[in-house]
């Protein structure tokens, strides 16, 4: 029970709001905006379960949200070349695995500290793109949408996959050897090293699978419309990492379960819309983001002081 | 090692400062003929003001001019006053600026003037002291009333609509929205503004945002928006949830991104003006204040090929906002 | 003395990058050398300057704080409605958002040495609780402007020839350089940056300097607003937006190591001014905006990466060295910096 406890409570604490949009705002659950709200979240999760991987191995990225706008605009650009969307699939994803594997290079290979690293290519992407792109909106083929499926069952193919997904990373991290590497790493390089781990591939490696991660993101993304806006992704990185903080990712490595990203990100992707439904006006709502963001990690804080003082 | 390092910065630097002094004096013995305009956007990387940026370097290479064209990544108006200044130092001719801020600009550009330099403004106004003329597209109040009186004959004056704007601290949309309030309140109260959200200029939030306002707000009957990203995010998201032709989108966009949707009967309609026309007619009004061929006081102001173009009182008119719709937004490619 | 040669490289280093920068941009811009331009850049970094002079302690204890841009934020509305809402003279405003400034540091600091929450989080969540309050407050709409001429001084005005808000960061610089160069204070956040607990049993109060610089930290992004707002004659809630991400940014070119214990206010400034003279020359240069973001990004990599790269280079020569001149022993590189 303990051990899980910061999982436990914000899955609780998502359950609350949900029970308390289930009172106050019961329109909430209709299933067609419910099944559109999780589509759309779909991308991120992705994300924010990548990012929980690198944050479990002790590195950070926050250069996902640039990323996600160059693979974006990248995936715009093959589909609108007459590239078939099986084909640019795989490309979009390689397009975002080399992404991250620069980032990678310079973190593993030279040693650097991620934040800077990303805060550096974060900065590179995004300025190159608005360089080269200029704003421009790319039109996609029509046929992309929804893979070329109805409406209904392209969402919910997009849903079910990023779950699938979601739970096949889960699984390797907890049950295959390479995820649990990722844990050792997080938990002490020297130690992993010591094991016959090489902390610096593992390193590598998640900065690789975060960026076909992203890849893969930023096409289920765009194919849930028929244009591509240049800026997409901004901001993804914060919502990313605070899904996976709040979820009960330790920033210090070596901890946290991607079932409590999930729910971390469920949390936080349902707060815009729960004001929506409450009639709350938009004022108040990045108050109430850091609000629930500190209340997460500050229940944690509040337990561990108490073990430790008593 | 380190005496080498040494020894090789200091060669660059010699290198660097005697092998560009040439260049940069022919550069100066040009730009004392051509007449250099710099123009300033709220914002870069958006497509309204690459429109406008399109007018304006047609206009230049017709005029035969410099143009300068620079602007913030993100809006923000202390970038844009630290451009400005870098302007005035680099010693343009002609300033013509978007304000992002009233008041934060008019400082910068009445230090410019001071500096000789000549300033006007385009699509949103400094403090009148600040610029010699204004080169107005449409009034804030001007946008607000046909937003709204559109709004209302697609609703018949009656019923909940919600805006979607860029940010909740963008001074033009606040303005816009402002406007919008009072033409509802005088004249359609039966029409009621159930929600007002932001979408960071993002179309997808935007299509997130809209989709949360369909399903919160059964009783919705039109989306507004009033920043151009999400008038297509909007109308994807009215698309997707089956409302086509029960909720209306309308809003300030450009026609290309927003041509499928109207085409399909989702957008009704888009309102915005001809922004190259707006980049164009900035550049010339300011090229002919360069020469003198334009000064305060003047009723009229001849625009080359645009034709003619009223001025009430320091205010360049551009002409009404345009309504693109169904039966004309085909004509249109920007 | 070694770990001092070190990083006293990076800054020489990065003063001769800044040469470079500045010749270049002279050569190519007729006007970028003259002294107005100069103080030109001068006046547009000294919000940014001020928040990478607080950032470099806050670093250098191995935190961070993501919160000084939406402070900057916050306190900028806040001074501006204490002084046209609740009619305060200007320095009795000023002080009320000093202490705000404080305030909110003081929050950050008791999440993060109360709770051992982790800065990164605990000012992620300040991050959007501080811009979220400034646009509630405000609803987003309300502009503070038309403040007297005496306070537009401050932020427009030159002063004795300088422009009057640089006698202020001077002294910032000076104040934030004593501080943490030749007091106790800036060697318990070195301390603290190499290791918590090892600065606890050398009998470092590290709870109380922790909470120091998140404090100064809160303190000097009020002042920033201040400057801020007099700079631009206006408040608003969407003030200061990324700032953050330029302090730090600045502070990490300038040589101090994001984990924390090696780090120097002068090296900061060389960072603040190596962007600030590149945001400015590259108008100068006419090339777009969007070079500046780019140009940064490199610029940070390249900074990062030389350490590293030199020290590999140092390492075999040094190797080399030892065996073909076997009577001088080879000068061994420093150890990397974590």
């Amino acid at each position: 029970m303990m051990r899980h406890f910061r999982e436990l409570s914000v899955a609780g604490v998502l359950v609350l709001m949900l029970a308390a949009l289930a009172v106050f705002a019961p329109a909430f659950f209709q299933p067609q905006p419910l099944l559109s709200l999780l589509t759309r979240e779909a991308p991120a999760l992705l994300v924010a379960c990548g990012i929980a991987i690198v944050i479990i191995g002790r590195q950070i990225d926050i250069s996902v949200g640039s990323l996600f706008a160059v693979c974006s605009v990248g995936a715009g650009l093959l589909a609108a070349e007459g590239w078939p969307p099986l084909l640019v699939l795989p490309a979009t994803m390689l397009l975002g695995a080399l992404l991250g594997a620069v980032n990678g290079a310079l973190v593993a290979g030279l040693g650097l500290p991620s934040i800077v690293v990303t805060l550096a290519t974060m900065v590179t992407w995004r300025e190159g793109l608005r360089w080269w792109r200029q704003g421009q909106f790319v039109d996609l083929p029509p046929d992309l949408q929804w893979f070329g499926l109805a409406q209904t069952s392209g969402q919910l193919v997009l849903v079910l996959s990023s779950v699938v997904m979601v739970a096949l990373l889960a699984y390797a991290l907890r049950r295959l050897a390479a995820g649990r590497f990722v844990y050792a790493v997080g938990a002490d390089a020297e130690a992993a090293r010591l094991a016959g781990i090489r902390p610096r591939l593992v390193t590598f490696l998640t900065f690789v699978a975060l960026g076909g991660l992203t890849g893969l993101a930023a096409m289920m993304n765009l194919v849930q419309s028929p244009q591509v806006d240049p800026k997409t992704g901004t901001g993804l990185e914060l919502k990313a990492i605070a899904a996976a903080v709040v979820g009960g990712v330790a920033i210090s490595g070596g901890r946290g379960r991607l079932w409590g990203v999930l729910a971390g990100l469920l949390l936080l992707a349902c707060i815009a819309p729960a004001l929506t439904h409450l009639h709350v006006q938009a004022y108040w709502e990045k108050a109430i983001q850091g609000a629930v963001i500190l209340l997460a990690v500050v229940g944690d804080g509040l337990r561990l002081r108490k073990e430790r003082t008593g | 090692m380190k005496r080498i390092l040494t020894l090789l910065l200091a060669t660059g630097l010699l290198f660097a400062g005697c092998s560009k002094a040439p260049e940069a004096s022919t550069a100066g013995a040009s730009g004392t003929k051509k007449i250099t305009v710099a123009l300033l956007p709220k914002s870069k990387g958006n497509a309204y003001f690459i429109s406008v940026k399109a007018g304006a370097e047609k206009a230049a290479q017709e005029l035969g001019i410099d143009l300068l064209f620079d602007g913030p990544t993100d809006p923000d108006p202390a970038r844009q006053n630290e451009i400005i200044e870098n302007w005035i130092a680099l010693g343009v001719d002609v300033i013509a600026a978007a304000a992002e801020n009233r008041d934060g600009i008019s400082t910068a550009l009445r230090k410019a003037q001071q500096r000789g330099i000549k300033v006007i403004t385009y699509d949103s106004d400094a403090a009148p002291d600040a610029r010699t003329f204004f080169v107005n597209q449409a009034t804030a109040e001007g946008i607000g009333q046909t937003l709204m009186d559109e709004a209302a004959r697609l609703m018949g004056n009656a019923g909940e609509f919600a805006i979607i704007t860029g940010s909740l601290t963008a001074a033009n949309m606040n303005e816009w929205q402002k406007h919008i309030e009072a033409r509802r309140a005088s004249t359609y109260p039966n029409m009621k503004m159930v929600a007002l959200r932001p979408c960071d200029d993002l179309k997808d939030k935007a299509q997130a945002e809209a989709t949360a306002l369909l399903s919160a707000n059964p009783n919705l009957k039109l989306i507004m928006n009033i920043c151009s990203p999400a008038v297509p995010g909007a109308a994807e998201a009215v698309k997707q949830a089956g409302k086509t032709g029960k909720v209306q989108v309308i809003g300030l966009g450009l026609p290309n991104e927003n041509k499928r949707y109207v085409n399909e009967g989702v957008t009704e309609s888009v309102i915005l003006w001809k922004t190259e026309d707006l980049g164009s007619l900035a550049v010339r009004a300011a090229v002919a204040l360069a020469k003198g061929e334009l000064k305060p006081g003047d009723k009229t102001f001849a625009g080359g090929s645009l034709g003619q173009f009223e001025i009430q009182g320091d205010s360049i008119l551009l002409g009404k906002p345009f309504i693109f719709n169904k039966s004309n937004i085909n004509q249109f490619d920007f | 003395m070694k770990f001092r040669r070190a990083f006293l490289r990076h800054e020489t280093l990065l003063a001769a990058v800044l040469l470079l920068e500045w010749f270049y941009f002279n050569s190519v811009g007729l006007r970028f050398g003259t002294l107005d331009n100069q103080f030109d850049i001068l006046r547009h970094t000294v919000e940014i300057g001020l928040l990478a002079l607080v950032m470099t302690p806050v670093i250098l204890t191995g935190g961070i704080d993501l919160s000084v841009g939406s402070l900057l934020g916050l306190c900028a509305i806040t001074f501006g409605k204490l002084w046209r809402d609740a009619g305060l003279p200007i320095p009795v405003a000023a002080a009320c958002t000093l202490a705000l400034g404080a305030l909110a540091g003081l929050l950050n600091a008791s999440l993060i040495t109360r709770l051992r929450l982790p800065p990164l989080i605990v000012t992620l969540g300040t991050y959007s609780l501080f811009r979220g309050l400034a646009e509630a407050v405000t609803r987003g709409v309300d502009t503070f402007t038309n403040f007297s001429a005496s306070f537009l001084f401050l932020g427009q005005e030159r002063w004795l020839g300088l422009p009057a808000q640089a006698p202020l960061f001077i002294l910032a610089a000076t104040g934030m350089w004593l501080l943490v160069h030749r007091t106790t204070f800036g060697r318990s956040f070195r301390a603290i940056g190499f290791s918590p607990e090892g600065a606890r049993y050398a009998g470092i109060p590290v709870e109380r300097r922790l909470a120091l610089a998140y404090v100064l930290a809160g303190v000097m992004a009020a002042a920033a607003a201040i400057i801020y707002t007099s700079r631009l004659g206006q408040a608003r809630a969407d003030a200061g937006t990324g700032y953050e991400l330029f302090a730090i940014t600045a502070v990490v070119l300038g040589g101090t190591s994001i984990f924390g214990g090696i780090g120097s206010i002068h090296g900061t400034l060389l960072g603040v001014a190596a962007i600030a003279v590149l945001n400015n020359g590259l108008v100068h240069a006419r090339l777009p905006r969007e070079a500046a973001g780019l140009l940064t990004g490199a610029l940070l990599l390249l900074a990062l990466s030389a350490e590293p790269l030199l020290q590999f280079f140092r390492a075999r020569r040094a190797a080399s060295s030892s065996k073909s001149t076997a009577l001088t022993p080879a000068n061994p590189a420093p150890p990397p910096p974590s």
